[in-house]
């Protein structure tokens, strides 16, 4: 990377962690047939130097590939056939509704950083990487950037990305799923506190042979509420109400809900194979990019 | 618990727990916290939502713990107490009743004197440090069965070997003693060595009197010392159904001398009507039985009885005897040997102790007449036709004949000796019956003759005179006779006794003042009265014979009551007497040189036997016999002296506060919902 890249993390990435970050690449678990030919090795056979295979000749293939050799000596006709060398288009989806700009640190900032240190690996190594922002539907985007010098791009981007709005992940999914038919990775990065269900959103995505991710975030403040007597809790997104009296039993109660909340997304990606994360605000940022994404096989 | 002021908690309570309840009911002003989602929150709180607002009525600990705290409180205005017993702190008497009706068996199992037992050892569980007591069991006898003492364990020890007897009850002995021991501890009090009047400064004794109040001489007793207003009567009684043998008598037949009549009397004392067989046993053999059909006792409670205790008196002449009465007479049959005769109720009731009697019945034997007289046709007549053995002789032979041949040692060997004009002093133990002369002894003085006098009063119950008009006797004269102020009089003149009876020294006499026959003026025999040519005459012959000699042959022999000393001749041969208790055990007696002894522990019913015995005291009876214990009725007031004692039930007891306990109990249930409200702990 570039001393100029360096300088353009604009305090998501630190110039050392991007360092690090230059010895990573993301992997898919699916073939994808990119948009241009990339740095990436493809399963498809193509017109790479890396010779794969031969075989039989039929009208109409390319001449340039016919192999002379083997007909000179057996005088019949072969096609060499070469590894295909693509690109891999990569998707952040980033919740920024209301509330995600909630915990210390934000998670806002957390998925932000996350968003920015994927976006990093893939330019890197040649990817095209999209960055969406995504509230009450996709709000802003970052379209197909590739290559290196787009860095500093992605990273303005994600800077400039403010929270604000309500969550309404089935209808950024399927904005998102009608905009980008080609298949790639796809990462969503929120909370998942929307009212209106998850299941909705990933199902646009499920359709489109996306190699899904989905990021659940929570803050501490989630996790382990500090509250205490009788409160009237407002919604930052939509203003809603609730009257409650904060016990030890009602913490509890809540403290189940959020456990089943989890456990039912995660069961519900899982049977669809979808890669669940999960991680927490005051989880180093860096341990998550370094070793729990690589543990998922997310990133080698 | 109690509450000396009621509607205080009513009051308080509706003006409390009602604004309390209400401001539950309020909305509560709530802080606005800003969350991330209330997603999560509003399920969290879905289950409280339901059912509002009971729901939260319902887990509202902090609610519960408030109106706790508002109902102690209003309790605590209501000012509570509860009934316990009086801590006494000064000196107490205890005295506890041993009689027969404290054996019986109150509704909780336990007798009348186990709960007297336990009432006292509680009172003196709650005794003051420096208090002390005394203890003293009473029934026919007190005993001090604890001197003051201040050692409570002691004390208990000393309560709990109090046994049951079966003997009358009487308190004025228990009363003397507790006197005399109050007495001693004042003048050996804290100023020893002092001039110590009576009217010491010292407290007052308390004297708790633990009895079901059937308590016989309480109409005589005299209480010198003690103060009547520190005594209280502790009832320990409530039963008051019972049925039991108040007299029974077994004798044969003055005909028949192998025949033998037992009658029993059976009262019933209880409220119920009663219905049961009264058995007879001899020898423990089964010999009879019959129905006993009795109607309810009083109902009402016994006026008498509870004022003045008079009642109670067994002998008290103008007062019904309490309860229904029913007479049991057992068909006679032939018993011609000596044994032990059992009359048995089966019928269960509060005492058992008065359920069975017992008789000892001696071997038949004639009646043995002596007739001393010149010469008396009409009583040579009429003696012969009477079942008895006659031997005549005269006033001589009867001076000049030797002992032995009248008398077996002290007692003479005739059950009768008539006396027909001639006064002797020459009299043993037995039956002597004196036609116009008197027995030589003191106070007994035949006067000068009274003529024309007439008989004006006679006692025609009594059991010589039945059947016999004596209105019809017509006498020519009598010697006017002077008579221990002991003797009964049967006939009377105008100016001296006409027939009179009376007992001295083991003997009993009856006395005539005028003999069949009397002199003229040149001293020929003449009939001084008609008497003799009437029909009663030898019915009246009957009654006298019968009477003088039944008590010495023919019935059972006198019966004992509890308690009563038993004289027993020592045997020649033996230097020990050992008596067997009717329930087990035995008392060795060492009578010494002494030729009777007494047994005084009598103190339980039953068949009491002798080893080695003299003859005819092989055994002896005790039986309770007596209506005051058997009607064992609680009485709920005493007059003792002039101050009436009313009865409290158990312990004295006094209403001690609560409200200290409660307020406590507020203030930790406050500290408990403070920390609770602090903490958050639940909901």
């Amino acid at each position: 990377m570039t001393a100029e890249g360096r300088q353009h993390g604009n305090g998501l990435l630190d110039p050392e962690f991007m360092n690090r970050l230059d010895q990573l690449e993301i992997v898919s678990r699916k073939i994808f047939r990119g948009k241009m030919r990339g740095e990436r090795r493809s399963k498809r056979r193509g017109e790479s130097v890396e010779f794969a295979d031969h075989r039989n000749y039929v009208p109409g293939d390319d001449l340039r590939f016919l192999d002379w050799n083997i007909l000179a000596r057996l005088d019949r006709l072969f096609l060499k056939l070469f590894l295909e060398e693509e690109d891999l288009h990569i998707s952040l989806l980033i919740d920024v509704s209301k509330s995600m700009d909630w915990g210390e640190p934000g998670k806002s900032l957390y998925v932000r950083r996350v968003a920015a240190a994927l976006a990093h690996i893939g330019l890197s190594n040649f990817d095209r990487v999209s960055l969406y922002g995504f509230a009450d539907g996709l709000t802003c985007q970052l379209a197909g950037v590739r290559g290196r010098r787009r860095v500093s791009k992605v990273m303005e981007f994600l800077s400039a990305l403010e929270c604000d709005g309500g969550s309404n992940l089935a209808e950024a999914c399927k904005q998102f799923a009608i905009r980008h038919p080609q298949p790639g990775i796809v990462m969503i990065l929120s909370d998942f506190f929307d009212k209106g269900g998850f299941e909705q959103g990933f199902r646009y995505l499920l359709g489109r042979n996306f190699d899904l991710y989905a990021m659940q975030v929570l803050s501490p403040e989630e996790l382990e509420p500090e509250l205490a007597g009788d409160l009237q809790l407002r919604d930052v997104e939509d203003d809603d109400l609730a009257e409650v009296t904060i016990s030890r039993a009602l913490l509890n109660r809540y403290k189940r809900n959020l456990e089943a909340y989890c456990a039912s997304i995660k069961e519900y990606c899982t049977r669809r194979g979808i890669n669940y994360l999960f991680t927490s605000t005051d989880t180093p940022f860096d341990q998550i990019i370094l070793s729990y994404l690589r543990r998922r096989g997310l990133l080698r | 618990m109690s509450f000396l002021s009621g509607w205080t908690i009513a009051i308080a309570a509706g003006l409390t727990v009602p604004p309390l309840v209400a401001l539950y009911f309020l909305k509560l002003k709530r802080g606005i916290v800003p969350v991330s989602s209330t997603f999560l929150w509003k399920r969290a709180v879905q289950d409280l939502h339901v059912n509002a607002p009971f729901q939260r009525l319902r887990s509202n600990l902090l609610l519960f713990l408030q109106l706790l705290v508002l109902l102690l409180a209003a309790f605590v205005l209501g000012k509570p107490v509860r009934q316990a017993i009086q801590k006494h702190e000064d000196t107490l008497i205890l005295l506890i009743d041993q009689s027969a009706s404290m054996a019986v068996v109150e509704e909780d199992g336990r007798s009348r004197l186990e709960i007297a037992i336990d009432e006292a050892k509680r009172i003196v569980n709650r005794m003051d440090d420096k208090a002390r007591a005394m203890v003293i069991a009473f029934c026919d006898r007190a005993t001090v069965v604890s001197s003051f003492d201040t050692d409570r364990a002691a004390l208990e020890r000393k309560l709990e070997s109090i046994e049951q007897t079966e003997s009358l009850s009487r308190l004025s002995e228990a009363i003397a003693l507790a006197e005399a021991y109050s007495q001693n501890l004042i003048i050996a009090g804290a100023e020893a060595g002092a001039d110590i009047a009576p009217t010491s400064a010292a407290p007052p004794a308390t004297a708790l009197i633990f009895s079901d109040g059937r308590i016989h001489d309480l109409g005589t007793l005299n209480i010198q010392r003690l103060d009547t207003s520190n005594m209280q009567l502790v009832n320990v009684a409530e039963r008051s159904d019972n049925v039991g043998i108040t007299s029974m008598s077994a004798r044969r037949s003055y005909e028949q001398p192998d025949v033998l009549n037992v009658f029993a009397e059976v009262r019933n004392f209880g409220p119920e009507s009663a219905s049961f067989d009264a058995h007879l046993y001899v020898d423990d053999q089964h010999r009879d039985v019959q129905i006993v059909r009795l109607d309810p006792g009083s109902t009402e409670a016994d006026p008498a009885s509870e004022t003045t205790g008079a009642a109670l008196q067994p002998h008290e002449p103008d007062v019904p005897l309490p309860g229904s009465v029913a007479s049991v007479a057992f068909d006679p049959f032939d018993y011609g040997g000596s044994g032990v005769v059992e009359v048995r109720l089966e019928h269960r009731d509060a005492l058992e102790a008065d359920n069975r009697a017992w008789a000892v019945i001696d071997p038949p034997r004639h009646v043995k007449v002596l007739l001393v007289s010149e010469g008396n046709l009409f009583l040579e007549r009429v003696l012969p036709t009477l079942p008895l053995q006659i031997e005549v002789m005269t006033p001589d032979e009867y001076e000049s004949t030797d002992q032995e041949m009248l008398a077996d040692g002290d007692r003479s060997k005739y059950d009768l000796v008539i006396f027909d004009r001639h006064s002797t002093d020459r009299l043993y133990q037995g039956g002597y019956f004196f036609w116009g002369a008197v027995p030589l002894i003191d106070g007994v003085v035949m006067g000068d003759p009274i003529d024309d006098e007439i008989i004006f009063n006679w006692d025609d119950s009594h059991p010589v005179l039945r059947h016999v008009p004596v209105a019809n006797i017509e006498v020519y004269q009598w010697n006017r006779l002077e008579l221990p102020s002991e003797a009964e009089t049967l006939i009377e003149g105008e100016s001296s006794p006409v027939l009179s009876y009376f007992t001295r020294g083991g003997s009993q006499y009856l006395i005539c003042a005028f003999g069949l026959l009397a002199e003229d003026e040149v001293g020929q025999p003449m009939m001084n009265t008609f008497w003799v040519f009437k029909p009663h005459f030898p019915m009246f012959m009957y009654n006298a014979v019968a009477f003088l000699s039944s008590s010495l042959s023919a019935n059972a022999r006198m019966t004992t009551r509890p308690g009563d000393p038993v004289a027993l001749a020592r045997p020649p041969t033996a230097d020990t007497l050992t008596i067997r208790r009717p329930r087990g055990g035995r008392d060795v007696l060492v009578p010494g040189k002494v030729s009777t002894a007494h047994y005084a522990r009598t103190r339980r019913v039953g068949v009491y036997t002798v080893e080695p015995a003299a003859p005819g005291q092989e055994t002896f009876a005790v039986n309770l016999f007596s209506s005051a214990e058997s009607n064992v009725r609680p009485s709920s007031v005493l007059t003792v002296g002039t101050s009436t004692l009313e009865a409290t039930k158990g312990s004295q007891l006094i209403n001690e506060p609560l409200w200290p306990h409660l307020l406590i109990a507020a203030l930790v249930i406050l500290l408990i919902e403070w920390v609770i409200y602090n903490k958050r702990i639940f909901v």
